[in-house]
C-alpha cells in the first residue's frame, strides 16, 4: 500500500498542475498570437493525456487496495474517512470528461472555446486533491466522529471533512504539486539549454513553468514552517520523531542528520543548540515533547523515527536549495529582465525536477511513517486495520504490482523520450505543421501513417 | 429518512455498477474482439477501427468503478469490509488486469517496432477478457450468499458455480456490447466489409450470451434458489423479461441488417441484466446476512453523499452528454489524417 501510494503521489503533481501550466501557455499563445506557445501547450497536453491515463489506472488500483489491505479500517470509519474520497471520485469524473474534450478538441473547437473548456481542469484537479487530502488529514487528526452507546458511529460531516490538519496539509500539498510540476517541466528545457538550444521555444517552455515554481518556493517555505509548528499540538509524537527528540525538555537542540537508537541515544548528526525550541516557540525556553513521553505502543519505533527524521531533513534541505535557486532566478529576472545565462544555473535547474519529486516523496514519508503505529491517529493502529489475507498472498500481490508498476514506469519514460525525440526532429526539420494528433496516446491514426 | 437515503445510495451504487458494465462493457468487448482479430489484413483493419472507436471515451469508464467503490465504503462501510475480506483474491486479479489493459492500450500507440506492438496488443486483449470475468465473479460471489458467511474461506467465497457463471456471462455480454457498437462505428466510416465482420461477431456473441445466460440461471437454481424466486417475481421479473426479449431482438435486427435501435437495445439488455440481479437481491446487500438499512452509514454521511452526487450530476450530466455528442459526431477525431 505504502508503495502504491508512494507511486501514485509521484503522478499527482503533473496530473493536477500540468493542465494549469498548459492552460497558461495556451493563454499566452492566444493573447499574444504566439504560435510557438500554442505548439508547446499542445505538446504538453499530449503528456497530460498519457499521464492522466496512468494516473487514472493507479488511482483506481488505490481505491481497491484500501479494501484489499485495510478492510477493517474502512468498515469501522468508512462513513467519515470516505467522505473526502466521495468528493474526489466525482471530481475525477469531471476531470476525465474534460481532459478527453480538451485533448480531442484541439483541431475541432474554436481556440477560445477550447481554452475556456480547459479552464474546468484546474479546479477539478484541485477539488480532487482537496478530497484526498481531507481523507488523509482525517487519518492524522480524526474528528467529527462520536461513538454512540450501542457501538454505532455518529458522523458530523463538516467536522470530519475539515479536520485540523486539512488547513495546513491542503496548502502545503497544493503548493507542493505546482512547485514540483513547474520545476519538473522546466528541468527538461534546462537540459535542452545545456545541449545548446537557445530559441524562443526553449525560453518560453523553460521560463514560464520555472517562474511559476520559483514564485511559490518562498510561500512554501512559510507554509511548511507553519505546518511543522501545528504538528507540535496536533501530532506531538510525529513531531518528536521528525526531530528525533527523546526527552521532553526546553533548550532542545535541532539535530541535522543523525540517528536515534531504541534507548534514545542520538548518534552522528549535527546538533544546533536550542534551535528546535526556538523554531517551535521562538524562544530557547520552549519545552518540546520527546518520544519517551509516549507509551511505547503509541509512538514510532526507532527505525520509523529515523526514517521520519531523515526524510524530513531531506525535504527541508531540498526545499531550501530550491529557495536559493529561486533567489538567483528572480535577481537576474528583475535586474536584467531576462533569464539567467549561467551554466551552473541550468545545471542546477535541470536537477530541480528530480529534486522536487524527491521532496514530495520525502514529505509523504514524513507524514505517513511519522504517524506509526497509528493508521487513524489515536484511534486505530495499523495492525487492527489490516486484512487477514495470508502474508504470502500479500507479498505475491506486492511483487506483482511492483513488476507491473516498473513496467509502466519504463514505458512511460520511454514514451516521453520518444515523443521528445520526435518533436526535436520536427523542429529541426523546420516543419511548420502543428502535428495533428500524431503521437497522441489515444489518437488512432499513427499506425497507418508511419 | 435514514433508510430512504440508504436506498438512494444503494441505487446510485447499483447505477454505477450498471453503467460500468454497459459503458465499460463496450470497451472490454472491443478489447476481446481486438484479441480475436488475428494478424491478417482484415484483422489489422478491425483493430484500427477498434482503436478509433475506443479512443476518446475509454478512460471515463473507469470512473464508474471508482464511484461504486467510494460509494460502497462511505455509504455502507460494513458491506465494504465483508466484501473485501472475502473476495480480495478476485479483486486482486481484476485490478492487475485493469492496470495492464489501460496502460497497454495507451502504450501500443507509441510502440514503434512491430514486435512491441504485438506484445502490447496481446496484453491489452487478454486483460480485456480477464478483467470483466473477475469483476463479474465478485458479483456472483456476493449473490451466492457466501460472502461474510462464517467459516467460509476467501477462496471458497470467491470460487463457486455462481461466481463462475457470472464471470462467463460477463464475457458474452461485453463481447456483444463491443460488437454492436463496432458495427455502428464501421457504418459511420462506411466500411461495409467491417460492418459484415462485426455483424457475424454480434450474432455469435448474442448466441453465446443466450446459452451461457441460461446456464447461469441453472447455477443460481442450484446454489441460491431464493434469488431465482425473486428474479421471477415483481419488480425484478420486468428486468429479466427485458433481457430475455431484447437480447434475441438485437440478434434478429442485426441478422436482418436492420441497423436501427440495435445499440440502444444492447445497452438495455446488458443494463437490465445487471440491474435485475441488484433489484432481485434487495433489500439484501449480502443475501441472508446484511440488508441495506443495517449497513447504512450515519445520516450526516448519507446526506453529504446524496447532495454531492446531486450537484455533480447536474454538472456531469451535461458534460458527459457533450462528450458523447462530440464523439458520435466524430468531432473529436484528430484532423491530422
Amino acid at each position: 500500500m505504502a508503495f502504491t501510494l508512494g507511486y501514485h503521489i509521484l503522478l499527482v503533481p503533473l496530473g493536477v498542475a500540468l493542465p494549469t501550466l498548459t492552460l497558461v501557455m495556451e493563454g499566452i499563445g492566444l493573447a499574444r498570437k504566439d504560435g510557438v506557445a500554442l505548439l508547446i501547450a499542445r505538446r504538453w497536453s499530449v503528456v497530460m493525456g498519457v499521464q492522466f491515463a496512468v494516473g487514472a489506472v493507479t488511482g483506481t488500483i488505490l481505491s481497491f487496495e484500501f479494501g484489499i489491505l485495510w478492510p477493517r479500517m474502512l468498515g469501522r470509519f468508512g462513513a467519515a474517512f470516505g467522505l473526502g474520497f466521495a468528493i474526489e471520485g466525482w471530481a475525477f469524473f469531471l476531470e476525465a470528461i474534460f481532459i478527453s474534450i480538451y485533448l480531442y478538441g484541439w483541431n475541432r473547437l474554436r481556440p477560445r472555446t477550447h481554452f475556456l473548456l480547459g479552464l474546468v481542469l484546474p479546479p477539478a484537479g484541485l477539488l480532487g486533491a482537496f478530497g484526498v487530502l481531507a481523507a488523509n488529514s482525517w487519518m492524522n487528526t480524526p474528528g467529527g466522529v462520536t461513538m454512540q452507546p450501542n457501538g454505532a458511529l455518529d458522523v458530523d460531516v463538516w467536522a470530519a471533512l475539515f479536520t485540523k490538519a486539512l488547513t495546513y496539509e491542503f496548502w502545503h500539498f497544493t503548493i507542493a504539486i505546482y512547485l514540483t510540476a513547474g520545476f519538473a517541466v522546466a528541468s527538461i528545457y534546462a537540459v535542452a539549454w545545456l545541449r545548446g538550444r537557445r530559441d524562443h521555444y526553449q525560453r518560453l517552455a523553460f521560463g514560464v513553468p520555472f517562474t511559476i515554481a520559483a514564485a511559490l518556493a518562498p510561500v512554501q517555505w512559510v507554509v511548511g514552517d507553519l505546518s511543522a509548528r501545528a504538528l507540535t499540538f496536533d501530532q506531538p509524537a510525529k513531531f518528536a520523531a521528525m526531530e528525533i527528540t527523546w526527552r521532553t525538555r526546553s533548550n532542545n537542540p535541532e539535530v541535522i542528520g543523525g540517528l536515534i537508537d531504541s534507548s534514545g541515544n542520538v548518534h552522528l548528526g549535527i546538533a544546533v543548540p536550542s534551535l528546535d525550541s526556538i523554531l517551535v516557540g521562538l524562544s530557547p525556553s520552549t519545552v518540546v515533547r520527546g518520544l519517551s513521553s509516549f507509551a511505547e505502543n503509541s509512538r514510532p519505533d526507532a527505525i520509523e523515527s529515523n526514517l521520519t527524521h531523515l526524510s524530513f531533513d531531506l525535504m527541508v534541505g531540498l526545499g531550501s536549495a530550491a529557495l536559493l535557486l529561486t533567489v538567483w532566478h528572480f535577481a537576474v529576472l528583475i535586474r536584467r529582465r531576462r533569464l539567467p545565462q549561467s551554466l551552473w544555473f541550468y545545471r542546477l535547474a535541470a536537477l530541480a525536477g528530480v529534486g522536487a519529486y524527491l521532496t514530495v516523496e520525502s514529505g509523504w514519508v514524513t507524514t505517513e511513517v511519522g504517524r506509526q503505529p497509528w493508521i487513524v491517529y489515536g484511534a486505530m493502529r495499523v495492525a487492527d486495520a489490516v486484512t487477514d489475507a495470508s502474508p504470502v498472498f500479500l507479498w505475491a500481490m506486492l511483487g506483482t504490482l511492483f513488476v507491473v508498476y516498473a513496467a509502466i514506469a519504463f514505458f512511460f519514460i520511454t514514451l516521453l523520450l520518444k515523443l521528445s525525440r520526435r518533436w526535436r526532429q520536427e523542429d529541426e526539420a523546420g516543419s511548420t505543421e502543428v502535428f495533428g494528433g500524431r503521437g497522441l496516446p489515444y489518437a488512432p491514426r499513427t499506425r497507418g501513417v508511419e | 429518512m435514514n433508510v430512504t437515503l440508504a436506498y438512494v445510495i444503494a441505487a446510485m451504487m447499483l447505477l454505477a455498477v450498471t453503467a460500468y458494465s454497459t459503458a465499460g462493457g463496450v470497451d472490454f468487448g472491443a478489447g476481446i474482439w481486438d484479441l480475436l482479430a488475428g494478424r491478417d489484413e482484415r484483422g489489422r483493419r478491425a483493430r484500427e477501427l477498434i482503436d478509433r472507436s475506443m479512443a476518446p471515451v475509454w478512460e471515463v469508464n473507469n470512473v464508474w468503478l471508482v464511484l461504486a467503490i467510494v460509494l460502497c465504503w462511505t455509504g455502507f462501510p460494513t458491506l465494504f469490509e465483508s466484501v473485501f475480506l472475502s473476495l480480495y483474491p478476485l479483486f486482486s486479479v481484476a485490478l492487475i488486469g485493469l492496470i495492464l489493459r489501460g496502460a497497454f492500450f495507451a502504450f501500443r500507440h507509441v510502440a514503434e517496432n512491430p514486435r512491441d506492438h504485438q506484445i502490447a496488443d496481446y496484453v491489452f486483449g487478454i486483460s480485456s477478457v480477464v478483467t470483466p470475468i473477475f469483476f463479474a465473479m465478485s458479483l456472483g460471489a456476493i449473490a451466492s450468499g457466501r460472502v461474510g458467511a462464517p467459516g467460509v474461506s476467501a477462496w471458497d467465497a470467491s470460487v463457486s458455480p455462481m461466481s463462475i457463471a457470472f464471470g462467463l456471462v460477463s464475457v458474452c455480454a461485453t463481447a456483444l456490447s463491443g460488437a454492436t457498437f463496432l458495427i455502428g462505428d464501421a457504418r459511420r466510416e462506411q466500411a461495409a466489409e467491417l460492418v459484415e465482420y462485426f455483424r457475424t461477431k454480434t450474432l455469435i456473441a448474442a448466441g453465446a450470451l443466450i446459452v451461457v445466460g441460461t446456464g447461469a440461471l441453472a447455477a443460481i437454481a442450484v446454489e441460491r434458489r431464493e434469488l431465482l424466486t425473486s428474479m421471477a417475481s415483481f419488480p425484478a421479473v420486468l428486468l429479466v423479461a427485458v433481457v430475455m426479449i431484447v437480447t434475441p431482438a438485437v440478434a434478429f435486427l442485426v441478422w436482418r441488417r436492420w441497423f436501427a435501435w440495435y445499440r440502444v437495445l444492447t445497452v438495455a439488455a446488458v443494463g437490465s441484466l445487471v440491474a435485475a440481479w441488484g433489484v432481485a437481491q434487495s433489500p439484501y446487500l449480502l443475501p441472508g446476512r446484511l440488508t441495506i438499512d443495517q449497513a447504512a452509514a450515519p445520516l450526516g454521511t448519507e446526506v453529504l453523499l446524496t447532495v454531492v452526487a446531486g450537484v455533480v450530476v447536474l454538472v456531469i450530466g451535461p458534460s458527459i452528454g457533450f462528450l458523447l455528442y462530440l464523439d458520435q459526431k466524430s468531432a473529436l477525431e484528430p484532423q491530422g489524417s
